[in-house]
């Protein structure tokens, strides 16, 4: 995907995007970009406003102030039109608990204007691939933590959704499970779907996203491909050294001589989070 | 219960617990849901309040009677609905009851005897715990007015009564608790639960019915079953203080000792529940594996309803699966046949063979039809409240919550319909078809009351939603708010009613009421729709209060 083509046609735009909650600004002044056909990462540390935004993207949230278009359609003038195009794992997973995972799949398929026949060929066909087709009548409310999340991501792509919204995806998910999610969101995107996930798994995100943004204190402070993060990291840091004349090696996250940096390297060098080595707690031996 | 004595960390403990639950309080108090819930349960502290002390004189003044008069043995018929109200009212009201959440408390390095005191002192301050004591308090008041030297005797053994029902209640509660827990246990529960519902409302005509005739059989029971009720705990206070205005001291004790050991009873039947729990006591249900290969999966279709929207559809076909599956909801769906079959054995006036109804049994079918409206209605004001985190599907989805609410309140409307069919049918086997004129006039009535109850249930259900388990019994089905206000709203439609019904009976037509509530209907429905066009937006504003109150833990 070139940068002309993501300028030209976003998938996911914002400008200026704000949430405010009372004194505390949330997200602040937010502009993103996302290109058709991107696996996105969005990162940042915890109460950095990465749910918070997703929840704007996706309409669990109302935007104090700024414009959010998804395929280019306004999210607050459209919003039906929008969601019918998208999938959304939200942080709970949105599970009806006294449905089994049939019946809630195919409740979520009518929801989205499937017809009866499609939605239960689509319903038989999900729980198959997600391996949930030895629990026919137990209730969502009964599954195991790993279950429910693929029940929710099965639910999330039902309708085949152009894009994907994933809060958290690879949470309490063991090895099994994630490589099944993974390879279905792989699936996803060699057929031209967007994914925008939030996941505090950097190694995950790095191995499956071609580009990322971070926000940090509710502001975005990167965003780009990883080879681009990685570039400005780098820049950041040769300019560091020509100016007070000394390696960073001070930091413990710098990448072993000849080795790239890794994105949790980039991700602490951006947001700062290399604590002092000789910080410690006090009471602990 | 060895090690019970509060060391200073136990102290700093119970003292930690309570600045939390304090902040907790103060904390809720920045919303002004919040706020409302507190003037709520204002109302209801006053409601408890009012029957604590009007209950304490009229123990405090039965017991001076029955001590005066000599009767001092007849204290355990005081002593009966004391107890029965100090152990049911919990579990069947547990929306008022303090619940303890073990796993976050033993998280901490509490000591079990410790542990142990904390749940006991959770909900001391609980309604029936408060209004059980206060009531005993008046008796043993009532009893020392009539006898100042009995007081001696009253006092210790009324405190180790209230001992013995705190004891209970929280050993009951507990193990209600475990049985809970798990999905099979809770259904199973469930069932009992209803019998002993129905059970319950049998007790009164059954009691008159048996009442009004000397039968050697009855006689013969009770003169069986009395020295067996001197042997339970309220039989034994009453004993114990009978014996002891006798001078009969050897026997008093003996009863005393003997309510010592109930209360020993239940101490080790509590203490066995909650050392279960002390030592992590995992009651999460996980499924079961199979051992066959996985087939591909035979699916149903979806509902099909034709002139209805398919997402309306798929509304209501979830909706009657979670109907079905909710069985204190399928057992409240028996309770109008039930209140039928109770009017029908309750004996009339002139003992008439027709029951309570026997001289208007055209009213069967009204009186079944609005007790109907009245138990299903709490499902209307609270719709979001079973689908709990599901919400946040609905707000991903692309369908108008108008559309939702439209399949909601559908699947309540035909759920009603039904019910009301069953009435009908019930009322006219028991005692006869009702006229054409009353079966108007109740369906109109009933169905201007439904547009009226599913306005009003929508915008309550966006404003003051509560997640609830409608597998669970007992718990509380809306927030304090909503219940207040759905209350005013009974009233009020009832009071419409009666007056169209006044109307009608002035003028020698029940039919005009018929007209009357048809007219009522029509402006109602007016209303309902323009909210129903409204609600997008409402729940637009409402969406992160929704969010926050539905899907939280």
């Amino acid at each position: 995907m070139s940068t002309s083509a993501a300028i030209a046609a976003p998938a996911i735009s914002t400008e200026h995007l704000t949430r405010r909650f009372g004194d505390l600004v949330a997200v602040q002044d937010v502009n993103l970009r996302v290109a058709p056909g991107q696996f996105f990462g969005f990162l940042g540390p915890n109460g950095a406003g990465k749910s918070t935004t997703i929840k704007m993207l996706t309409g669990l949230l109302a935007p104090s102030s700024g414009r959010m278009q998804i395929l280019g359609i306004d999210l607050t003038q459209d919003s039906v039109k929008v969601k019918r195009q998208i999938g959304v794992v939200p942080e709970g997973m949105a599970l009806f608990g006294r449905l089994t995972g049939s019946e809630y799949l195919n409740f979520v398929g009518r929801m989205y204007g499937l017809d009866r026949t499609t939605a239960a060929k689509r319903t038989a066909e999900l729980l198959d691939f997600m391996q949930l087709v030895d629990q026919p009548r137990a209730l969502v409310t009964d599954y195991s933590h790993g279950m429910q999340k693929k029940l929710a991501l099965a639910a999330a792509v039902i309708h085949g959704p152009k894009i994907l919204f994933l809060d958290e995806p690879f949470e309490g998910v063991d090895a099994i499970a994630s490589n099944t999610l993974k390879s279905m969101l792989q699936n996803m995107i060699a057929r031209g779907a967007t994914i925008f996930l939030t996941s505090h798994v950097l190694e995950i995100v790095e191995r499956l996203c071609s580009h990322v943004a971070i926000i940090h204190r509710g502001k975005l402070v990167a965003q780009g491909s990883l080879e681009e993060l990685r570039a400005g990291v780098e820049a950041q840091a040769a300019a560091a050294l020509t100016a007070a004349g000394a390696p960073y090696e001070i930091d413990s996250s710098a990448p072993a001589p000849g080795e790239k940096l890794t994105l949790e390297q980039i991700f602490l060098r951006i947001v700062g989070g290399t604590r002092r080595a000789d910080q410690e707690l006090s009471w602990l031996g | 219960m060895a090690g019970l004595t509060l060391s200073p960390e136990i102290r700093g403990q119970f003292s930690a617990i309570a600045r939390v639950r304090w902040q907790l309080f103060v904390n809720s108090l920045r919303t002004i849901r919040g706020r409302m819930e507190v003037v709520a349960r204002g109302f209801m502290f006053l409601g408890f309040g009012m029957g604590a002390i009007v209950g304490s004189i009229g123990l405090g003044a039965t017991a001076w009677y029955f001590v005066s008069s000599g009767r001092v043995d007849w204290l355990s018929v005081l002593l009966w609905p004391v107890f029965l109200f100090w152990q049911l009212f919990p579990v069947m009201a547990s929306a008022f009851t303090e619940k303890v959440d073990s796993s976050n408390l033993l998280r901490f390095p509490l000591t079990f005897p410790s542990y142990f005191l904390i749940r006991i002192a959770y909900g001391s301050l609980d309604p029936s715990t408060a209004m059980g004591s206060l009531w005993l308090l008046g008796m043993a008041i009532g009893i020392a007015w009539a006898s100042p030297a009995l007081f001696l005797t009253a006092a210790p053994v009324l405190l180790l009564f209230a001992i013995f029902n705190i004891l209970l209640a929280r050993m009951l509660f507990t193990w209600v608790e475990r049985w809970l827990a798990q999905r099979r246990t809770r259904e199973i529960l469930g069932i009992f639960f209803l019998f002993m519902v129905i059970g319950v409302q049998f007790i009164g005509p059954l009691v008159r019915h048996f009442g009004n005739r000397s039968q050697p059989a009855v006689s013969h029971f009770v003169v069986q079953a009395l020295p067996i009720e001197r042997l339970l705990p309220t039989g034994l206070v009453a004993q114990t203080i009978a014996h002891s205005l006798r001078g009969d001291n050897a026997f008093a004790l003996g009863s005393f000792a003997l309510l010592c050991a109930y209360t020993l009873a239940v101490l080790w039947l509590l203490n066995l529940r909650l050392r279960a729990q002390y030592l992590g006591e995992n009651l999460s249900e996980a499924v079961a594996r199979t051992t066959a290969p996985a087939t591909k999966q035979q699916i149903r279709l979806g509902w099909n309803i034709p002139g209805v929207p398919g997402p309306v559809s798929a509304v209501l076909e979830k909706e009657i699966h979670y109907l079905s599956r909710s069985g204190p909801t399928l057992f409240t769906l028996v309770m109008p046949l039930v209140v039928l079959l109770i009017f029908r054995f309750s004996p009339g006036k002139s003992d008439s063979a027709g029951g309570l109804l026997g001289h208007a049994s055209d009213l069967a079918f009204p009186i079944g039809a609005a007790y109907t409206l009245l138990i299903l209605t709490n499902l209307v004001f609270n719709s979001f409240g079973a689908d709990a985190g599901g919400i946040q599907f609905y707000f991903v989805s692309p369908v108008r919550f108008r559309e939702i609410l439209m399949g909601k309140n559908l699947t309540h409307a035909l759920v009603l319909a039904a019910e009301m069919a069953f009435v009908w049918a019930g009322a006219s086997l028991m005692y006869r078809p009702p006229p054409w004129d009353i079966l108007l006039a109740t369906v109109t009535g009933v169905f201007f009351a439904l547009v009226v109850n599913l306005t009003a249930g929508n915008l309550l259900s966006v404003y003051t939603p509560k997640k609830v388990d409608l597998a669970a019994l007992g718990r509380q089905r809306a927030s304090q708010v909503t219940a207040l206000v759905s209350l005013g709203i009974q009233a009020a439609v009832l009071g419409l009613c009666a007056l169209a019904i006044l109307v009608a009976r002035a003028y020698h037509h029940i039919w005009l009421a018929a007209i009357i509530f048809v007219a009522l209907a029509a402006i109602a429905l007016v209303v309902y729709f323009l909210v129903l066009d409204r609600i997008d937006a409402i729940v637009l504003q409402r969406r992160e209060a929704m969010i926050t109150e539905l899907c939280r833990a």
